[in-house]
């Protein structure tokens, strides 16, 4: 039974890092752009089919299709910020529906483009490796230690550079970050394609894992979103601990009470963050 | 009431036009309306983004059919423990929501996350609901007809004069609250919480009547909806049933009583009439949202200064 609940954690530690990188997104984004993007799940789904057209179609290398997916990931993003987004800015509701607008758009193309049929990529890293009793696939592993990468690097990033420091002053302060002389447009525009592009490296991953489907986004922007409030908005490394914590509450919840209600888990603990510490769990109380 | 009135005309359709197509749509639309209609109330007017909508849509269906079905009683009647059972479930998620302050993006989620639970509830119970095959509808609304006694709604024409006749009866007491003193401790709400406190106004009890007010017309629309199409499934209380409503009350135009209407004959019509596959006809739903959003930031009853009110 131990290794079974130790296995189950490490499960949902490894889908909890899916959760955090799109959280991380949602909480970059709703900083320095005042909207929540409902589409980052679709751009993880563009990173997904990217990977898997490259890597399957093409017969690119995994990891160079996985940076082309980015790519194109980033690009979409730059796309939809320039064509939409830019006229959303602090905008909440209008954001969301012309999100909401653009998930349908997106979901169509990549149906009418690949149908629904769900796409499995061939074994890029087969194999397992045992510790103990605990088995984990190979592939998940490295998934892990590179979203934890990309996460680390985002947070120092944006500790130590100026950059960094920029984006930070920004979602404090608008009004005197531009004073100070930040570029307000170009930073607006880099977060939202950082994210999409965070989002990209997300779908990437995921394609090495599980079977691809249009409507995989839907899923993961939810679970991005609870992530992002259960740590708090606006808490970066935060993103990554509540969608590590969203994933183990699934996980062991999926393995004491009846699985259908895997999703309600996350809800029911999200349900009382919010209630009882509603800047969520690492937010300062004001 | 110049607004409201403006539906009358609709009553010729159906002796003008024996389009079968045509009829469909616009009874879609009116039952739609009524949902969009009731998230206007508490979004438009009381400025609270709620989720929850949707899931009171599809109870609406459910509890009707499901009342209806095991005391062999008849629609109408039915649905009468359907509206006590929302009431009482609006006043609790209304209670723990404005109990705790929860506002804008925080109400959005813990609304939908509460609807969440309930479609999953819905979903899994599948002694009662059928679970993801849904429940086939058969029964039908009855009405007494001046001299033809109690009859059945079928067809088309007596649905078409059914749905219109509901959306009506909405829009006119969504009238009349919305000019009321009600009304107006709703716009209050909505352009400054802390100062309509200051002024006296109880806030936490007019953001749960507006609150209830919207799942009790979205779950009279959701009864409606089964009982038409003849199918309940738990997609009817799915996110993206809340979310058609609020793209169809900001398409329209927020805040004024036909801008619902004209939403929701926009979102239903348009993709039928530019006739495209399934996958193109979703891509034209989320273009025409997007181009509306992005182009007429008021809503197409924005485009005419004079039918709009904000009160």
């Amino acid at each position: 039974m131990t290794q079974i609940i130790l296995g189950q954690i490490l499960n949902g530690i490894i889908v909890g890092t899916l959760y955090g990188i799109i959280a991380l997104g949602v909480t970059l984004t709703f900083g320095i752009t005042g909207i929540v993007n409902f589409a980052l799940g679709q751009f993880m789904m563009i990173g997904a089919y990217a990977t898997w057209h490259l890597t399957d179609v093409t017969h690119l290398p995994y990891p160079i299709s996985v940076a082309l997916a980015v790519l194109i990931a980033a690009l979409a993003g730059f796309l939809s910020d320039r064509a939409l987004f830019q006229f959303t800015r602090n905008n909440l509701v209008n954001g969301l529906l012309v999100s909401i607008g653009l998930i349908s758009i997106i979901e169509s193309g990549v149906l009418l483009l690949y149908t629904a049929t769900p796409k499995n990529m061939d074994f890029v890293l087969s194999g397992s490796w045992t510790v103990g009793a605990i088995t984990v696939a190979r592939m998940k592993v490295v998934t892990f230690a590179v979203l934890l990468t990309v996460i680390a690097f985002t947070w120092l990033a944006l500790a130590n550079t100026w950059l960094g420091r920029a984006t930070r002053a920004y979602a404090q302060n608008p009004e005197a970050a531009m004073l100070m002389g930040v570029k307000t447009e170009m930073l607006q525009i880099g977060v939202s394609v950082y994210s999409c592009a965070l989002a990209g490296v997300g779908g990437a991953l995921y394609a090495g894992i599980y079977s691809l489907e249009p409507s995989m986004g839907a899923l993961f922007i939810l679970k991005g979103v609870e992530a992002a409030i259960l740590a708090g908005v606006g808490n970066l490394a935060g993103a990554l601990v509540g969608g590590i914590i969203l994933g183990i509450t699934e996980s062991i919840g999926a393995l004491f009470l009846p699985t259908a209600f895997r999703d309600a888990y996350g809800l029911v603990f999200l349900v009382a963050i919010l209630l009882f510490r509603p800047s969520g769990l690492f937010g300062s109380q004001k | 009431m110049s607004a409201v009135w403006l539906l009358l005309p609709l009553y010729v359709v159906p002796f003008v036009s024996h389009n079968e197509v045509l009829l469909t749509i616009l009874i879609f639309t009116y039952i739609l309306s009524i949902l969009a209609t009731g998230f206007n109330i508490v979004f438009g007017y009381a400025g609270q983004l709620t989720m929850f909508h949707g899931a009171a849509f599809g109870i609406g269906g459910y509890a009707t059919y499901l009342i209806l079905s095991k005391f062999g009683v008849s629609f109408w009647l039915a649905m009468l423990p359907m509206f006590v059972a929302i009431l009482l479930l609006s006043l609790l998620v209304g209670w723990v929501c404005f109990k705790f302050r929860l506002r804008e993006f925080y109400f959005a989620v813990v609304t939908l996350a509460f609807a969440e639970l309930i479609r999953l509830v819905v979903l899994n119970w599948n002694d009662v609901t059928n679970g993801s095959l849904g429940l086939l509808v058969l029964d039908k609304p009855t009405v007494w007809w001046p001299g033809r006694g109690v009859i059945k709604i079928d067809g088309t024409i007596a649905w078409y004069l059914l749905a219109l006749t509901s959306l009506l009866a909405v829009t006119l007491v969504s009238k009349l609250l919305v000019r009321s003193w009600i009304g107006r401790n709703f716009a209050a709400i909505r352009l400054n919480e802390e100062l309509a406190q200051t002024l006296g106004i109880n806030t936490f009890r007019y953001k749960l009547l507006a609150f209830t007010v919207s799942n009790l017309f979205a779950a009279f629309a959701g009864a409606l909806f089964g009982f038409y199409s003849n199918y309940i499934e738990p997609a009817q209380l799915s996110i993206t049933q809340s979310l058609d409503a609020i793209a169809m009350v900001l398409l329209g135009g927020m805040g004024s009583i036909l801008g619902p209407v004209v939403g929701a004959l926009l979102l239903t019509g348009l993709p039928h009439i530019i006739h495209f596959s399934a996958e193109l006809r979703a891509a034209t739903y989320g273009a025409i949202l997007i181009a509306v959003i992005l182009l007429m930031p008021r809503g197409v009853v924005g485009l005419f200064p004079g039918r709009r009110h904000v009160s």
